[in-house]
């Protein structure tokens, strides 16, 4: 399946702030390892067996390579937010340019990568909300909202790709 | 030259040929459409197969999603898990 290219936009205020997220995204997968105990990084390296001793022995083997690989995915997503080489602030966005349209053309790898950091980024979110069946979600959380943005930004995405 | 095999060495060879599965367990944040997407991209499944697949993930709670050699499962775990999706190997019929 060849995935075509899709040019997503979005606001100069979303640009700046998924820029923020992702950076903070960046960080959590680069400095730690399950075994410090965070749920969230365990959600992102689960379990591959039912047997403890195996799914033990099967991290050991994969868990930093899958972390680099999802730092690397943050590093791809984070250059496409740059404008005239520089990451947007939303503190330095007025009214007026927070609201500008910026274009952002995706295709192959940096897709890909976009696709894999915005569904990571939520199930971070998830495990921190506490979100364990569809039901679940405080919407008074304003965490809880900008996950609910990472979904739609996903599914608009999926849309322009699947169709 | 031995023309049969000890018992041992026919068990371990079992073992090692013996049909393994990728399974991929339905959580509440992945979208539905995102799975059908992977599987579409990584396995190379049409669109009614990868929807069905996704469907048996969120109605059952599980599906198999390959079948094969333990190490070419492993790496579909993996894959998996690269996407966000939670997979596990385990051994048929187990």
């Amino acid at each position: 399946m060849t995935v075509p290219g899709v040019a997503l936009e979005l606001t100069a205020i979303e640009v700046a702030h998924l820029t923020s997220l992702v950076e903070q995204f960046s960080a959590l997968v680069t400095e730690q390892e399950s075994d410090a105990g965070d749920p969230a990084i365990a959600r992102l390296v689960p379990d591959a067996y039912a047997d403890a001793d195996a799914a033990r022995e099967f991290r050991a083997l994969t868990e930093s390579d899958l972390l680099q690989r999802r730092a690397a995915d943050a590093g791809l997503v984070l250059a496409t937010l740059l404008r005239d080489g520089a990451p947007l602030r939303p503190e330095e966005l007025d009214a007026v340019s927070a609201e500008a349209v910026v274009s952002i053309p995706l295709d192959g790898e940096r897709l890909s990568a976009w696709l894999r950091t915005l569904t990571a980024l939520r199930l971070v979110l998830a495990t921190r909300l506490g979100i364990r069946t569809e039901a679940d979600g405080d919407v008074d959380d304003p965490r809880y909202g900008v996950y609910e943005w990472l979904g739609y930004r996903l599914e608009g995405l999926l849309q322009a790709i699947d169709g | 030259m031995t023309l049969t095999l000890p018992q041992d060495d026919l068990d371990l060879a079992r073992t090692a040929s013996g049909p393994w599965q990728t399974v991929v367990w339905n959580d509440p944040v992945n979208l539905m459409s995102y799975v059908v997407h992977v599987f579409r991209e990584y396995f190379g499944y049409s669109a009614a197969r990868a929807q069905q697949l996704m469907l048996a993930v969120h109605h059952d709670g599980h599906a198999v999603v390959a079948e094969g050699a333990r190490e070419q499962m492993e790496l579909h775990v993996q894959a998996m898990h690269d996407y966000g999706l939670w997979a596990t190997v385990r051994e048929a019929g187990a």
